[in-house]
């Protein structure tokens, strides 16, 4: 329609807040970013651009730093930190010429899988306003679900783009770690966190991840590897193409419906020519255990540099300069974060580095030994995203571990390192839910292929809180 | 995990906990790390630890400046700052 000059991107961009307006009982955004907004869609009105997102209205999750615009994870910490530079994700995202229409808000600092940590309030899930949409990336859900963006960014360190995908009903993929410079992004559990697309459909994530993804000399981790061009193979027929199915995956503490929902998305691939194997992950019920050692620890790290001294929030008054940093570090953070670096202190310090650090990062290995075994036989590996549909807010009562527990499926591919995307398969009490397709080291494109796939014989993906987008 | 190490590891983490709080962390704390437990039961011996999932050592590059020096627009933000310095209350008497 904009390059048949129907609409102009201008009137686009335009269009994008008047629904963030409209639906601003979601909560999805932070800070917002207008004016620099229009004033690109106009720049592209006058000087059209044949760039793969001219003119794309996408919201950024606010954990990637953005130029002269607020960057806040979340946090009381960060509320006035505007950063002088922008993520290599945003700068490849911009190069492309998309439209940067704001941040969206998240658990403070990624941490949480339902949004009620963030500092800015709960976001809202459009499918029932009672419902979390997932998190940490929820307020990226949230926008794409509700049809205010088409696309939007996210970040997954332990199902943070999965978990909220399937829980609002839209597509999300975490890439291989080191596909996408980590430059920019405030980082959380370094060696886990990855950025990645969240969209409606696996064709808008295949086409974002292409521009997301980059060798980056700024990141150590960044992965200098080819490139491929993800839509390309999206069509590629299943037949005799094989998923694996994990056969010690307990699913007792799934409800029937959840199960059902999984197993005809099997059925349907079986249709689409594709075979399905038994596999065993034996340690794959060590993940969550693992993930809550190896994932404070790295946070514990990762926050001390919060400090109220360079940059972000700092307390009044403090009579000396330790006061300084407890005082500021003691209001700025919340609840969660604060548990996470204690935690993190707790594992790291002597006597006990040993007996939990090292000790997670030996499961770890057993858990990508595991996925290598797995993966010499088959192609992908299939699994429900979450346990079941969205929740309600705070009904996962003050128990952390009940909330650590939603990541119960999503977090291996973290610690293995690996792509994983979630893709709607179903819907329960019109609710929605996702499936999980987990892949090879490097292997985004299989994914998206059996994604993609799925999309063309299903609409799951088509549903919106309305009822079926056409 | 009891008051004691609690005290201890805020005080590395440099947080301070009040009173109802305290309690309610030192609880979580209990339960977190009693989950966590489970993996003592997981036989690692000769297991190599993984620490990252690329197993690849960082590759050098040349000593070349490649960035914007940003000093101004960084200690601009700076919660406070001189022309040259981050400023933090005195620390020598």
């Amino acid at each position: 329609m904009i390059s048949e000059k129907e609409i102009s991107n201008k009137e686009v961009v335009q269009e994008v807040y008047r629904l963030i307006n409209e639906n601003s009982h979601l909560n999805a955004f932070v800070t917002l970013n207008e004016e620099s907004s229009i004033k690109k869609a106009q720049d592209l009105d006058n000087n059209p651009s044949d760039c793969s997102l001219a003119g794309i209205p996408i919201a950024q999750k606010d954990l990637f730093c953005t130029k002269g615009l607020r960057t806040t994870c979340g946090s009381k910490i960060l509320d006035n930190f505007v950063p002088p530079y922008s993520a290599t994700v945003i700068e490849n995202l911009e190069n492309a010429d998309c439209i940067s229409i704001g941040k969206t808000n998240m658990d403070e600092f990624a941490m949480g899988s339902s949004n009620e940590t963030s500092y800015f309030g709960n976001v809202h899930n459009p499918w029932g306003d009672k419902l979390v949409p997932g998190g940490s990336s929820g307020g990226s859900a949230s926008a794409v679900a509700a049809g205010i963006v088409p696309a939007a960014s996210g970040t997954d360190t332990g199902g943070s783009i999965r978990q909220p995908a399937s829980l609002c009903g839209i597509t999300g993929i975490k890439p291989t770690y080191g596909r996408v410079s980590r430059w920019g992004m405030i980082a959380f559990a370094s060696s886990l966190d990855q950025a990645g697309p969240m969209a409606r459909t696996v064709e808008d994530c295949a086409m974002l991840l292409n521009e997301m993804c980059s060798h980056d000399n700024k990141d150590t981790t960044s992965l200098d590897e080819d490139i491929p061009n993800f839509e390309e193979n999206l069509n590629q027929s299943l037949n005799g193409r094989k998923i694996g199915v994990v056969k010690d995956l307990d699913l007792s503490s799934l409800d029937n419906s959840v199960l059902k929902v999984y197993e005809n998305s099997l059925k349907e691939y079986v249709s689409l020519g594709a075979e399905l194997v038994d596999i065993s992950l034996p340690n794959l019920s060590l993940s969550v255990p693992t993930y809550y050692v190896v994932a404070p620890a790295e946070c514990s790290s990762n926050l001390s540099r919060f400090d109220g001294v360079k940059f972000g929030r700092r307390s009044e008054n403090p009579k000396d300069l330790e006061e300084l940093y407890i005082q500021t570090r003691t209001e700025g953070f919340g609840d969660e974060v604060k548990r996470r670096i204690l935690i993190g202190s707790y594992v790291l310090s002597a006597g006990y580095y040993d007996a939990y650090y090292k000790k997670a990062q030996q499961v770890r290995r057993l858990i990508k030994k595991d996925f290598d075994e797995a993966f010499s036989n088959v192609d992908v590996i299939m699994t429900p995203t979450t346990r079941g549909p969205a929740f309600e807010m705070g009904s996962k009562g003050s128990d952390p571990i009940q909330m650590y527990l939603e990541d119960l499926f999503t977090i291996s591919a973290n610690l293995a390192g690996l792509p994983a995307m979630s893709l709607p398969n179903g819907s329960i009490d019109n609710k929605p839910i996702g499936l999980q397709i987990i892949g090879n080291f490097l292997k985004e494109s299989t994914i998206l292929n059996f994604g993609h796939m799925y999309q063309t014989k299903t609409n799951w993906h088509m549903y919106t809180p309305e009822g079926l987008k056409q | 995990m009891d008051k004691k190490t609690v005290t201890t590891i805020s005080y590395l983490s440099r947080l301070k906990l009040d009173g109802e709080k305290e309690e309610k962390i030192t609880n979580d704390l209990k339960n977190i790390i009693q989950f966590v437990n489970q993996l003592e039961e997981v036989n690692t011996s000769d297991i190599e630890p993984l620490t990252n999932p690329l197993e690849k050592t960082a590759k050098t590059r040349d000593d070349k400046v490649t960035a914007n020096n940003l000093k101004e627009e960084l200690l601009e933000i700076a919660p406070s700052s001189n022309e040259d310095y981050f400023l933090v209350p005195r620390v020598v008497e």
